[in-house]
């Protein structure tokens, strides 16, 4: 039942607030997952194993907390 | 290893361990605070006289919205940041395989040479006097201290699980699967570890004994080995 009084919806702001936001953190990483997972294939003519496109300075997890991608050094043969 | 009335962790003996342990001191204190709270409002509402003249909770409501809220985003950042932080990357020095078997590992060092040994639970029977019963093993696990040490992990038959409390890790051995995981030990010593998943009979007769020493005594020892 939602309370139309001002007064009264007032005090569910946090209550719809949070939920928003955990709901809402929910589903964008789901999302996220989805669209730019590598382990994911939407396209199985164009695009088949994704994975296999990863460069060693790929960053496909959602944190870095001490790695830093973008200078790492990896000598590793290119096929 | 762990003694008989031990309530809390091993000492920490690789970086991981220790930030599992800051946040289980942190988790543990936000568990604490709940229960006193809880206990205070028990203890109020048991003694105080019920005098409460309406039946308007707007603010009470408002309170154990956010707090909750707040409670468990302090709880989830630090947990996200070390669970990311296990599963970095981290250009390990030494790799080795830890195969599980009915009941025994298997260790395989093959980055330069092929060594491969088993590791058997030393009998209490043979158990030389002041040793750890059920915990030693005849080979055992040699690392050089101070490095990234990537192990994979995978069984031969039944489901096993390779963990070393105090160096934080615990990776389960899943036949036709390779797990990986990582550590470094930060200071030399001996690190005890017992399988952990049922796999049989012996299930609780299969420890792991990791023993980090200095490069050069790793070297030694690598190099001892007939090839």
């Amino acid at each position: 039942v939602f309370f139309i009084s001002l007064s009264l919806s007032l005090q569910l702001v946090p209550l719809i607030g949070f939920i928003s936001v955990g709901l809402g953190s929910a589903v964008l990483y789901l999302l996220r997952l989805a669209l730019y997972s590598p382990d994911v294939s939407w396209d199985r003519k164009n695009n088949p194993e994704p994975w296999n496109k990863l460069s060693p300075t790929d960053q496909y997890k959602f944190l870095a907390i001490s790695t830093d991608y973008k200078n790492l050094k990896k000598d590793r043969p290119s096929f | 290893m762990a003694n008989h009335s031990q309530l809390g962790f091993q000492d920490a003996s690789s970086p991981i361990m220790e930030e599992l342990m800051q946040f289980h001191d942190h988790a543990l204190m936000v568990a604490l605070a709940i229960c006193s709270l809880v206990l205070y409002i028990l203890t109020v509402m048991l003694t105080e006289k019920l005098s409460s003249s309406s039946v308007d909770a707007q603010e009470i409501e408002l309170v154990w919205t956010i707090l909750p809220a707040v409670v468990l985003i302090v709880l989830a950042l630090p947990s996200l940041r070390i669970l990311y932080m296990m599963d970095e990357i981290n250009e390990p020095d030494l790799t080795l395989k830890a195969i599980g078997h009915q009941w025994y590992w298997t260790y395989e060092y093959t980055d330069l040479k092929e060594l491969t040994f088993d590791s058997y639970m030393v009998p209490t029977s043979d158990l030389p006097l002041g040793h750890f019963r059920l915990l030693e093993v005849d080979h055992r696990v040699i690392v050089p201290m101070n490095s990234k040490v990537r192990v994979i992990v995978t069984a031969d038959d039944v489901l096993h699980s390779w963990a070393v409390p105090s160096l934080g890790v615990k990776t389960d051995a899943i036949p036709g699967r390779l797990n990986q995981t990582a550590f470094l030990a930060s200071r030399p010593g001996v690190y005890y570890g017992q399988c952990s998943e049922i796999c049989g009979a012996n299930h609780s007769f299969m420890p792991i004994v990791v023993e980090s020493t200095p490069l050069a005594n790793f070297e030694n020892w690598s190099s001892l080995i007939p090839s």
